[in-house]
């Protein structure tokens, strides 16, 4: 066995065969993309054909762990990566929770599911026992019942176990899976993956043991890291509040967003924060695997209409998404929506923006309510019944919703693609641009559509944090590119380990480092991580220009364009074509790409990006186990 | 009596984060896996509680009792009951009659594995974040 923070070998499983196998980790992979996102942004370019149908048969879905997964490196995820329905481009979603360290517990680097089951599967994993086990009644339920059902099922009440819920089964846009436990691969729609695969869970049981190089620099490295998490205001706040904290001070600094964007301050906001969670929510934490910061506060709400239902922290994303962009202040409502997404297996985020989208079309009358029905801003219920109808997929409000904003507004016309609030079909944050041109320019370019875990630049903009020691200006537009362009390689880098985003707020790179090489016993210096994110970041550029992908993607939506904000601390503020066009260019030539965002050849060799070596899943060269036919 | 140290729970502290079967698996195997520790945590209700169990070092303990081979004695310092590998043939009887299942045969070592309690400073409670593993003492303190 080695030592090394892998176990040397990804699992292949073909739902269509019903067959599985391992494949070697290859040396080049390893050593030039180290695992996670880096692993799945080659393995998606190398396995999946240009122009394959996300919903088909031959899209792959990978759950990729990194060489510090599952150790004792404090606060490390895994990814989901495939191609999005959603965007039809790349798609990586990161998770927390214990289900990703169970895959190397298993003895793999990361699970590649290929195929398309001939009926509902659950695909059970024990180490090197595979077993493709029939769904049958699982098929049906909802992503949390769905996870004791799989554990009931299976005897197996230790398995870590992914879900979809009714949203996946029925291919919804931005379906998510629900990971062990309750955390959300969430955006992206990979949840409808899974269930155009016919793939309902995967349950993992594994024993054995996760080696690193040399375990005593390995333990100093680490209890350095953690003392860099101890001494961190912002993950000490996490520890306090998880993210609800976020929800008072984005609405100071003017970027949560009111009524589909519509404003970027919420008089009512402080309902939605920790204050409003702390009294009608939070019991105690939970933590995921492996992490002091324990972000999540679990709780329930005890009082009024949704009474005695167990719920998690409302997420800052969640809060500003299903709460003040949909003018619903009630925190205890807007955790019982959060829920009801988590439990039909829905992206709270994207749902918030949809379910916002359609009730300013109602507004502006493109769309008319249901018999019976309210679809408006404030309503709580109005809100429920879109959830609902988009989950179940049984009426044309519900198909034509689930599609995501992008889709819907084609469909819809009459101008509402002015407020379709996405880019490249991926539903926009919470965290509302104008005033922070370089937080629009972290959409315009972000891999996977509008996303802004790639490069925070709200922080830098309205957050005082200084970048390379010196403050930051709000409105100008220079520096911005080279700011984003440095996070978004090193926070690709470190999602190749894979690092949560809230540990990354305490952890230096220098002790990223250190845990990196005492794992690997590889000598690598802090700036490797945005050397190897770097690398990442172009090879996921690749796969979406390889889907015709071009630089008129590159664009916010038109709301953010045309529309001066009415009110707030950047009153009046946009960010017209022009300035787009400013923070692109300048964004483009530091990153070695063409006036189309093409990257040139020559940053193609030096990032090491030539055709040379491809991965390949291969025949399986014998069953990995006994029979792994339906039981 | 003799002084015992011994290990209390706190599941109001717990958040279920593993740490300290990741410290206990690595010192016990020299790798990382909670499965493979010597305590054990159950998630509850959603996530909504977790309560670590840990070898409650019996003060009548079943599975010394058991032992055909006296393999589990008391140590005197600790007050832990550790198992002796020179001596344990791995029957497997200590884990049958465990009550709250603390005691085992490990599949590498394939001897019967417990809680030593680190030989009396437990890496466990070190590794913890909230101060949910406490190190306690009981016994007669007034004796000595």
């Amino acid at each position: 066995m080695t030592a090394d923070g892998y176990m040397g070998r990804f699992l292949v499983a073909d739902l269509t065969r019903t067959e599985a196998w391992s494949v070697p980790l290859p040396a080049w992979l390893r050593e030039g993309f180290v695992g996670g996102k880096g692993f799945g942004a080659r393995l998606l370019c190398d396995l999946v054909p240009s122009g394959a149908d996300p919903l088909g048969p031959e899209n792959v879905i990978m759950f990729m762990t990194g060489p510090l997964t599952a150790t004792a490196a404090p606060s490390m995820r895994a990814c989901v990566v495939t191609k999005s329905p959603l965007t039809g481009i790349y798609l990586d979603s990161f998770f927390g929770g214990r289900f990703g360290p169970e895959i190397k517990y298993a003895g793999y680097d990361g699970l590649i599911v290929t195929g398309r089951a001939a009926h509902p599967t659950i695909l059970a994993i024990q180490d090197d026992q595979v077993l493709f086990h029939p769904a049958g009644s699982i098929w049906g339920t909802d992503a949390l019942t769905a996870n004791a059902r799989v554990k009931a099922e299976l005897d197996a009440p230790e398995a870590r176990v992914v879900t979809i819920g009714q949203a996946g089964e029925n291919q919804v846009g931005f379906a998510l899976i629900s990971c062990e436990y309750n955390r959300q691969a969430g955006r992206g729609g990979a949840g409808a993956v899974m269930g155009a695969k016919n793939l309902k869970a995967i349950a993992v049981t594994g024993r054995r043991l996760v080696r690193v190089h040399d375990p005593v620099a390995f333990d100093a490295a680490c209890r350095r890291a953690a003392a860099d998490i101890a001494a961190s205001d912002a993950c000490s706040a996490l520890t306090d509040s998880g993210t609800s904290n976020a929800v008072p001070w984005s609405n100071t600094v003017g970027t949560l967003p009111f009524r589909n964007h519509f404003d970027q301050v919420d008089a009512k906001a402080d309902r939605l924060g920790d204050e409003g969670q702390k009294k009608h929510l939070f019991l105690g934490k939970a933590a995921c695997h492996g992490c002091p910061i324990r972000c999540s506060q679990m709780g329930a709400v005890r009082t009024g209409r949704y009474a005695h239902m167990i719920t998690d922290i409302v997420e800052y994303e969640s809060a500003a998404l299903m709460g003040s962009n949909l003018d619903i202040h009630d925190v205890r409502a807007v955790a019982h929506l959060v829920k009801l997404c988590d439990r039909y297996g829905l992206d709270s985020m994207s749902t918030g923006v949809v379910i916002a989208f359609a009730f300013e079309a109602v507004e502006k009358k493109v769309l008319s309510s249901p018999a019976g029905v309210t679809l408006a801003f404030g309503s709580v219920d109005g809100a429920e019944y879109l959830i609902r109808a988009i989950a179940r997929q049984e009426d044309e409000l519900g198909r034509l919703l689930g599609q995501g904003v992008k889709r819907a507004a084609v469909q819809l016309g009459k101008g509402s693609e002015a407020y379709a609030l996405h880019v490249k079909g991926l539903e926009v944050p919470g965290w509302a641009p104008r005033g922070t041109p370089g937080m629009g320019l972290a959409y315009m370019t972000a891999d996977r559509g509008a996303c802004h875990q790639r490069g925070f630049m709200v922080a830098y903009e309205v957050g005082g944090e200084k970048f390379q020691g010196r403050p930051v200006d709000t409105y100008s537009l220079a520096q911005k590119a080279e700011i984003l362009k440095d996070r978004q390689d090193y926070l690709a880098g470190l999602d190749a380990l894979v690092k949560c985003d809230f540990g990354a707020f305490g952890v230096t790179s220098a002790h990223y480092a250190e845990m990196f090489n005492a794992a690997t016993g590889r000598d690598v210096a802090p700036s490797f991580f945005n050397e190897v994110g770097e690398r990442i970041w172009n090879q996921v550029r690749l796969f979406n220009l390889d889907e015709g992908l071009d630089a008129r993607d590159d664009r916010l939506p038109r709301r953010f364009v045309d529309e001066p904000l009415p009110s707030g601390p950047h009153k009046g503020r946009r960010i017209s074509d022009e300035d787009m066009d400013v923070l692109l260019t300048d964004y483009y030539c530091l990153r070695g790409w063409d006036s189309d965002g093409r990257p040139r050849a020559a940053k193609l060799a030096a990032l090491g990006l030539q055709p040379s070596q491809r991965f390949e899943v291969g025949a399986p060269p014998r069953p990995l186990s006994p029979p792994t036919r339906d039981r | 009596m003799t002084r015992k140290i011994f290990i209390r729970t706190h599941f109001d502290l717990c958040t279920g984060c593993e740490l300290c079967q990741l410290a206990c698996s690595q010192r016990l195997l020299g790798g990382y896996n909670p499965h493979r520790a010597l305590l054990r945590i159950a998630h509850a209700r959603e996530n909504l509680y977790h309560f670590p169990t840990v070898c409650s070092q019996c003060t009548n303990p079943y599975c010394a009792t058991v032992c055909p081979v006296d393999a589990i004695e008391r140590n005197a310092v600790t007050g832990a009951m550790v198992v002796d590998h020179d001596k344990c043939v791995a029957c497997g009887l200590c884990h049958r009659y465990c009550p709250v299942q603390m005691i085992w045969i490990d599949p590498d070592l394939k001897k019967s594995v417990k809680c030593d309690l680190c030989g009396g400073d437990p890496c466990c409670v070190k590794a913890c974040p909230t101060g949910a593993l406490e190190l306690a003492t009981t016994g007669d303190d007034h004796d000595g």
